[in-house]
This record gives structure tokens, C-alpha cells and sequence, in this order.
């Protein structure tokens, strides 16, 4: 394309430049003076001290550059002086996501230490909220945005799956302390308390769901979940999407006015307390007429009122904290966790650096979504592996459903022997529950274990999946119906273990660092041994689908699209292995 | 002295610094027309707002322990003050031999000014060896960069020179001094070294955002 033409996208993208700029911005993009001393808070320069184009500001002056030759005098008449530059074509908006999707986490190490006071995060998602609305984004981004808009929850969690994880978490909160009034109350009019949860708790972990509920039992809260509009995460945060990220959070105030509650209590996630509490309004232009409150205050405050008795001893083993990015570093929430921790676990030790110093968990800005980036990723949680380690901690604990994730990942890829917890799992742990006034309770007669009863008994199962959640979801389903289960996070694993094992079915994923799902796939179809396992592609890329069937080798037995439910997994396996 | 040099160390200052003075409003003009965003969330943290943010953020220049960024490099910092006192000296040098140049009778003030002058050509020059070899500095550094940093290195090196304010053996310095002194008001407004104006403006925004957030003054424990 000639320099006088520029693509339809690259226009749009200079002409909403124009229009989205605000004042802070314009500063931000005017006033750097290229001294370099943001460059080492960048735990993606300290990872490549090789790769000068991680640095922040050149990171920024691939943006700085568009601005001062579209708005800024010195820029519009001497582009060269100033290194100012347009972009004509896709293939330069393309290396442009390249740089403010996949080399930042928009974490603002930076911008607290930049003398300058350039806010660098803030011009980064303005940029990438340029190229979200010209439709050039990773395509991660693009799924969850698109399920963040259509299905209303970033992870697509259908109203019904909502609602019987609910029902779920309610029976087992009922067992468990064997009071028939132990419920998650939904939709509950006038309540102190509405509590909104992050949907990765939904689909991977409702333990946290539970354990939130029994300290809001216990507590005596007067509380609710809403049926609908529960999604505290906003993806329109990572995404630069501000009617995303508008949309999201009116989404949930409405729902909590609607349900007249006195109190949004939001579940431990860094981007979602960031986006609900601090930066919803704003893009959603609402002036909200009630309060928000992090759960970890919540817990804080109910043990400081007498609500809640709790006992360290129960959490013994070393724990640390790590926080989160937009937790510590864009809305000041770093000594309350703290304090809980320090009520409720005996043996903290404090990261360094930490608070607002504290490095990203590498997963931030929505980099979990975006697997094209996962080596990078992981290359740069170094700093924070090397931060973990010098600890001596067991458990790291974090008040954010993406560092749960990311720090997950780094454990495993740099073997740590940690685990990761949240505030919430430790404090109801730490319960002390009071003998209540017995009540006769109707609690339904454990089930004997019959193994055989089953569906899966004695079938095993591979899975293979890069993404840790993911494997441990798959194999609770899959272990929870009576099948043993491997697991292997890569391919060089699936292959070691496949012929080990030799495995009734093998669930594999396509997008993996290394060798892909595509390239095992035909692997094991093309060894004697391994060709008459059964294999079930569950892959988050449908359009990868004909690349697996293009292959010269037989095509797999299964094909699941994520997100999948636990009941559609379950399905699938049984009717591959021929049990329905 | 020299009609000449009398023209250029006063007459010629005062165009100049019009003209830059002029430029500058239209520069903040050009800044106050970009819609300031707002805040309507309520406040998160403890112990701090936005005043005090915004304090100590206009501060944070004078508190090297602040940052990281400073407070693990301390040669950088006091590079960075030495330089930026070396302009604040040549500056004020500037006004000092048109219209108080009895006070250069006073080898005190001489030896100050050529001390501090001297020590800021020195990290000039260390500036330019590392814009030119750092392969950070080299990636980000555009002609302006090195040539702001030229310029004011050359003007610290004539500054220097003309503290003792000898026009006796000769005018050339202090020509020289006036002349890049007047160049430098003028291509001041449309290069990086225009970034003192937007210091407050920059600093103030963040400081408001993050202390409004219970972030600044920020909290540490190492």
C-alpha cells in the first residue's frame, strides 16, 4: 500500500485517536523525555535485558509517535526530528497489538516511576481500545469480549450453570455446617449485602463461592447473589473498550438497584475491583448511590466487629502475599489483606519488593487470554518466580482471580513447590464455628461410594492442556465420574505419558507452547501404538478445526469447543468410549 | 563591551523570550483544549486524597527515596540534580551579566556558578555518551533528544566561560553564551526541553488519580 493511502482501519484508528485523547493523556504522550528511567520496573525488560523494544518508553513511543505526527505541532511539520510517524496499513496496526497487547501487562510499575508522572498504562489501553474498535485484538480478547457482551459473564457461564453451582454450593454449605438455613439466598430483596463473584468461580473453582458463603452465614449477613448481572470482571479494563467496560459495570449497578441492596461486596479480583469500584462509574457515566466494598475488607470487618471467630493455628503453613496490580497499584488495597492474613494464617512472610512495588503476577491486562503470548509471558514471570522463591513461602496468597491463574502457570513452569490461595479460602479455614442450637435437619444420607456405579469407572483418561485451570477442571469432572486421570501440560508430556499409560481416551487441547495440539494429534495417530486411542479435541479456536481434519491421518473421535460445561464434557467422553 | 554584545545580552533576550513566553501560552492553550477526565468513583484507601497525592507528586522531585526508580540508582538522581541546577545557574547567569553583573565582583558567587555549571557540562556530556551507546537510550532517542542534549551540554560549556563575565580580552564567549542562550528561548517551546511545562500539569493528574485511589504517597515495606 503507497504511503498517500491508508487502510480503512488504519484510518478509523487516526481518526478516533483524535477523539479519544483526553487532557491526561495528552500529557502523558507530551512530556517524556526519553531518560530511560522507567525502563528497569518493566518486568518484561528485566526478563530480555537484551530487547530494548520492551522498554516502556519505547513501548509508549510506538503510540507517542501516531500522536505527535496527528496532534502535536513539532510532529505535523518535522515528523523526523521528533520520530513522529503515521500508520497506513494492517499489517503496522497488527505490529502495534503486537507491542500494547503482547509486551504490557498494563500493570503502572512505570508510570509510579516515571519522574515525568507519564501514566504509560492509561495511553496503552487507549491504544488498545483503538484497535479493539477497528476489530485487531488477539483473538482471545476477542472471545471473552464478545461473551462479556452477548452472554453478559466473560467466561459465558449460562444462567442455569450459574444458578446450579448455586444450588450446589448451597447443599454442600448445608452439609457441611448442618443447618438447614445455610443457603446462598438469590435475587433476596433489601439486603445489606449483594455479593458479586468473578465467573472463573462459576466454571473452575466454586470452592471460593462456598467458602464466601459460609463466612457471610456465619457472619449473620443479611446478603444475596443476583441471578443475573453477577459478573464483577470487566473485560472492557483489558480490552481499552470503554462501552465494554460501561455496559459491564451498569450491567451489575442496575441489578444491585434493582435489588435495592445497601452494599456491593465484591469478590477478591484485582481487575474486577478495579473496574467495578474505581473505574465503572467513569466509563459508565453512573453515579452509584450505594457503597462497594472489596470482600477482603468485608471478612476484615467482620472479625473486627465479633461476627466472625477465626483461629490462626488452623493455617500453619508458610504463607506470603502477592498483590495485585490493580488492586495495590490503582486502588490502594495492600494493608487490609495484611491485616486479615495476619489474623488468620501463623507464619507470614513479606514479599519484596511489594504494596505498589510489587511486580505483576505476569498474568495481568488480560494476558491469560491471549495465548500467542504465553512464552513471552512466561519468560518474563522470572521476576516473579525469583520473587516467590526468596520467600521461603509455601502458599502465596492473592486477592485476584488473573494472578490465581498466572501465578499458577509461573509455579509450574519454574517448579516451584508453592501453592496459591485466596484470602478467602485461608479465612474460612481459620473459622472457628460456634456449636449452633441443634435443629433437626433433614441432610440427605451419604451415598455409599460404589465405585462401579460411576459412568467412567476404570476408564483412563489423558488430558492435555497448557492451561492449568483447565486441567484441574477437566480432571475433577472426569475423576468425580469415576476415571483416572493423567495429566500432561504439553506435548512432549501427552507423548511420554500416552505410551505409558496407553489411555482409553485422550482429551487434548490445540493451542499449546511447543508443539502443538495439531502436531500430537497426528503424532499419536501416526504411531502403531498410540493410533487406536480415542481422541477428543477440546479446543478455544473452532477455525483451527479444519487444520486438524486436513491432516493425512484419521480424524479425532471428539471435538468440544470451549467453554465446556462440565455436562457436555461428560457427554462427550461416554459417548466416545461407547457408554451411552 | 560592544553595541553588539549590549543588543545581544539584552534586547535580543527579551524578543527571545517573548517569543517564548508566547509559544508556551499557546502551548498551554493547545493542552487546556483536551477535556480533563473525570472521577466520580468515591474514594479507595486509607489516609491520603487527592491533595495530598497531588503534593506529593509535585514533590517527589525533591524525595529520591520515593521511587525505585531513583532510590536504587542514586547516581542517576544526582546526575539529574546537578544538571538540572546547572541550568538553573546558567539561567541565571543569563540575567545576572545584563543587569547585576556587580555581583560577579564576588568570587564566592563566581566559583558557585562556574562549580555548578561545570559539574552539569560534565553530566552533559556523560548524558550523550549514554543516549549514543545505552542500547535502551539509542532505540528510544530521536535527533531532537540528542540535539536538546547537545545544545544545552555546548550552552553549559559557554556558560561556564562567561561566569567570570571578562569581556575585556575578548566578546567572543559571551557572544557566544547570548546568542545560544536566545536560540535556545526560542527552539525551547517546540523540543523535549519544553518538558517543565507540562511537569505540574503531568504530576498533578496522577497525583489527584492516585491519591484519590489510596495509593499516593506511596507505602512501602523493604
Amino acid at each position: 500500500m503507497s504511503r498517500n493511502s491508508r487502510s480503512y482501519k488504519a484510518e478509523r484508528v487516526i481518526e478516533r485517536l483524535t477523539r479519544k485523547v483526553n487532557r491526561q493523556m495528552a500529557l502523558s504522550l507530551a512530556a517524556c523525555v526519553h531518560c530511560g528511567m522507567c525502563t528497569e520496573a518493566c518486568h518484561y525488560v528485566l526478563a530480555n535485558p537484551d530487547d530494548p523494544t520492551y522498554a516502556p518508553a519505547y513501548k509508549a513511543d510506538r503510540i507517542r509517535r501516531l500522536f505527535k505526527r496527528h496532534m502535536d505541532w513539532t510532529g505535523r511539520v518535522i515528523p523526523w526530528w521528533v520520530k513522529a510517524g503515521s500508520i497506513y496499513t494492517d499489517e503496522e496496526l497488527n505490529e502495534l497489538m503486537d507491542t500494547v497487547f503482547g509486551k504490557c501487562t498494563n500493570c503502572r510499575r512505570c508510570s509510579i516511576n516515571c519522574p515525568m508522572g507519564v501514566d504509560f498504562a492509561v495511553v496503552n489501553r487507549m491504544a488498545r481500545g483503538l484497535l479493539v474498535s477497528v476489530g485487531i485484538m488477539p483473538e482471545g480478547v476477542a472471545v471473552v469480549s464478545k461473551d462479556q457482551w452477548e452472554i453478559g459473564n466473560q467466561m459465558g457461564v449460562l444462567k442455569e450453570e450459574y444458578l446450579d453451582t448455586l444450588d450446589w454450593m448451597s447443599e454442600e454449605l448445608q452439609q457441611e455446617l448442618k443447618d438447614p438455613a445455610a443457603i446462598i439466598p438469590i435475587d433476596k430483596m433489601d439486603c445489606e449485602v449483594v455479593y458479586s463473584i468473578n465467573p472463573r468461580e462459576v466454571k473452575y473453582d466454586p470452592r471460593t463461592i462456598a467458602d464466601a458463603a459460609k463466612i457471610f452465614h456465619i457472619a449473620g449477613e443479611n446478603w444475596t447473589m443476583p441471578s443475573e448481572g453477577w459478573d464483577m470482571t470487566n473485560f472492557g479494563l483489558f480490552s481499552g473498550d470503554d462501552d465494554l467496560g460501561g455496559a459491564v459495570a451498569r450491567r451489575l449497578y442496575e441489578k444491585v438497584e434493582e435489588l435495592r441492596g445497601k452494599k456491593l461486596v465484591i469478590s477478591e479480583c484485582g481487575h474486577g475491583y478495579r473496574s467495578t469500584r474505581c473505574e465503572g462509574p467513569n466509563w459508565a457515566k453512573y453515579d452509584v448511590p450505594f457503597v462497594m466494598e472489596s470482600s477482603v475488607i468485608t471478612m476484615l470487618r467482620y472479625i473486627r466487629e465479633g461476627r466472625l471467630k477465626v483461629d490462626k493455628s488452623k493455617n500453619t503453613i508458610p504463607v506470603t502475599f502477592h498483590d495485585s496490580c490493580n488492586n495495590a497499584r490503582s486502588c490502594g488495597l495492600f494493608e487490609e489483606p495484611r491485616e486479615l492474613l495476619s489474623l488468620v494464617v501463623e507464619d507470614f512472610r513479606e514479599m519484596y519488593p511489594n504494596r505498589s512495588e510489587n511486580y505483576c503476577c505476569t498474568g495481568g491486562g488480560g494476558a491469560m487470554s491471549m495465548s500467542e503470548y504465553t512464552p513471552r509471558r512466561l519468560k518474563s514471570a522470572i521476576v516473579k518466580a525469583e520473587q516467590l522463591k526468596a520467600t521461603g513461602a509455601k502458599i502465596v496468597v492473592t486477592s485476584c482471580h488473573n494472578c490465581v491463574d498466572g501465578l499458577t502457570d509461573l509455579i509450574r513452569h519454574y517448579k516451584l513447590d508453592m501453592q496459591v490461595a485466596q484470602l478467602v479460602n485461608l479465612t474460612a479455614n481459620a473459622l472457628v464455628v460456634e456449636a449452633r442450637v441443634a435443629v433437626p435437619v433433614e441432610v440427605p444420607a451419604a451415598v455409599p461410594a460404589v465405585e462401579a456405579a460411576l459412568p467412567l469407572h476404570g476408564r483412563r483418561i489423558l488430558v492435555v492442556d497448557d492451561e492449568p485451570d483447565i486441567l484441574t477442571f477437566f480432571s475433577t469432572v472426569l475423576g468425580d465420574n469415576g476415571a483416572s486421570v493423567t495429566q500432561a501440560p504439553d506435548g512432549a508430556t501427552c507423548m511420554d505419558l500416552a505410551r505409558k499409560e496407553k489411555p482409553d481416551l485422550i482429551t487434548l487441547d490445540l493451542s499449546m507452547p511447543g508443539m502443538d495440539g495439531g502436531k500430537i494429534f497426528e503424532a499419536l495417530r501416526n504411531d502403531p501404538e498410540l493410533a487406536g486411542i480415542p481422541v477428543c479435541i477440546i479446543t478455544g479456536k473452532p477455525e483451527l478445526r479444519r487444520l486438524i481434519y486436513d491432516r493425512p491421518v484419521p480424524p479425532p473421535e471428539g471435538y468440544l469447543d470451549k467453554p465446556v460445561n462440565d455436562e457436555t464434557l461428560l457427554l462427550n467422553v461416554r459417548k466416545i468410549l461407547k457408554l451411552v | 563591551m560592544s553595541e553588539t554584545l549590549l543588543f545581544v545580552e539584552d534586547t535580543l533576550q527579551i524578543w527571545a523570550l517573548q517569543f517564548m513566553g508566547t509559544v508556551y501560552f499557546l502551548r498551554l492553550l493547545w493542552i487546556l483544549h483536551f477535556k480533563a477526565g473525570g472521577d466520580r468513583q468515591a474514594p479507595t484507601g486509607r489516609g491520603t486524597s487527592p491533595r495530598k497525592g497531588i503534593l506529593y507528586s509535585w514533590l517527589n522531585v525533591a524525595m529520591p527515596w520515593a521511587m525505585e526508580s531513583t532510590r536504587k540508582r542514586a547516581f542517576m538522581y544526582a546526575q539529574f540534580i546537578i544538571f538540572h541546577l546547572g541550568v538553573v545557574s546558567a539561567i541565571g547567569l543569563s540575567f545576572i551579566i545584563p543587569y547585576a553583573a556587580e555581583w560577579l565582583h564576588s568570587l564566592v558567587l563566581v566559583r558557585v556558578l562556574q562549580v555548578s555549571i561545570g559539574l552539569a557540562f560534565a553530566v552533559g556530556v556523560w548524558r550523550i555518551i549514554r543516549r549514543m551507546t545505552h542500547p535502551v537510550m539509542r532505540k528510544i532517542s530521536s535527533p531532537d533528544d540528542y540535539f536538546s542534549l547537545i545544545l544545552l551540554t555546548v550552552w553549559f560549556f559557554f556558560a561556564f566561560l562567561s561566569v567570570p563575565n571578562n569581556h575585556q580580552d575578548g566578546e567572543g564567549v559571551l557572544m557566544t553564551f547570548f546568542l545560544l542562550t536566545a536560540f535556545f528561548l526560542v527552539y525551547v517551546p517546540f523540543s523535549k526541553i519544553s518538558h517543565y511545562l507540562y511537569y505540574p500539569f503531568t504530576r498533578f493528574y496522577l497525583g489527584r488519580t492516585l491519591g484519590h485511589r489510596g495509593v499516593f504517597p506511596l507505602r512501602r515495606t523493604s
